[in-house]
């Protein structure tokens, strides 16, 4: 698969990772894809990314990812879903970090020793990478950039395509931008 | 509107939709939840045996999830 992957689709691939050093994860995970696209230049994500004035935005997506994390990794749709079952997350998280620090509902699995290892992909972050070449098949271009990783986002349901939406950027609005009104069709 | 008519609508949601999210988003806060608490008390000194015991699982669950590689 990554042999179709170009250069630009690369770069998102390596930025994750480095997105994930940063945050010192354990893997590497569709909200590291989601930074490292919005990080993009003279790309062609980036510039689906500034048509849909998403690029100036860019501040108010990572902190929406890291209000997330905090949460447990739950979008807001999941964080509602709970509230209707009487289950109100943020005084789970605040209890939690109250007894066990900052960031300790987040998930990163810092440290040493805890879950240490070679900082690979998680299946989401891979399920987001297969994706990728799904629609660049549906759309019937021949190699997977940096565009078909976003759209791979944007369709998949999570916090990034999430965070993503509230930002005008959707699989809609980014394939009317790339390819025309006519779009593509919707890749699973 | 009751407390009681209110409380069936929420949680006995008609909406399997609504029903389904509210249950995954509960197994990943779980998750979030069991990771803590393991991590906790393996800091307190506690062994694999006494953490399962108390999760109601395996040694090997808990180890091979939690445990280094």
């Amino acid at each position: 698969m990554f042999e179709r992957f170009t250069k630009d689709a690369r770069d998102v691939v390596k930025g994750a990772v480095e997105q994930a050093e940063g945050e010192r994860a354990g893997t590497v995970d569709p909200g590291h894809l989601m930074l490292a696209l919005l990080d993009r230049e003279a790309s062609r994500a980036s510039f689906a990314l500034a048509a849909l004035g998403a690029d100036e935005r860019r501040e108010s997506a990572r902190r929406a990812l890291a209000d997330s994390r905090r949460r447990a990794g739950l979008s807001r749709a999941e964080t509602d879903a709970l509230a209707g079952l009487g289950i109100d997350v943020s005084e789970i998280v605040a209890r939690v970090e109250e007894a066990h620090g900052i960031g300790s509902m987040s998930g990163d699995r810092k440290g040493k020793g805890w879950w240490s290892g070679r900082r690979g992909f998680g299946r989401d972050a891979r399920d987001v990478l297969e994706g990728a070449l799904r629609v660049a098949v549906a759309l019937r271009d021949r190699h997977i950039g940096d565009e078909h990783i976003l759209l791979a986002l944007t369709s998949r349901p999570g916090v990034p395509a999430e965070i993503l939406a509230d930002h005008g950027v959707t699989y809609e609005s980014v394939t009317r931008v790339l390819y025309g009104s006519g779009g593509g069709v919707k890749a699973g | 509107m009751t407390e009681a008519t209110d409380l069936a609508e929420r949680a006995g949601d008609r909406d399997p939709r609504i029903g389904l999210r509210a249950v995954a988003a509960l197994r990943r806060l779980l998750e979030q939840l069991e990771t803590v608490q393991v991590r906790n008390a393996r800091n307190q000194g506690w062994s694999w045996q006494e953490i399962a015991g108390e999760l109601g699982v395996s040694r090997q669950a808990v180890h091979k999830k939690y445990g280094r590689h």
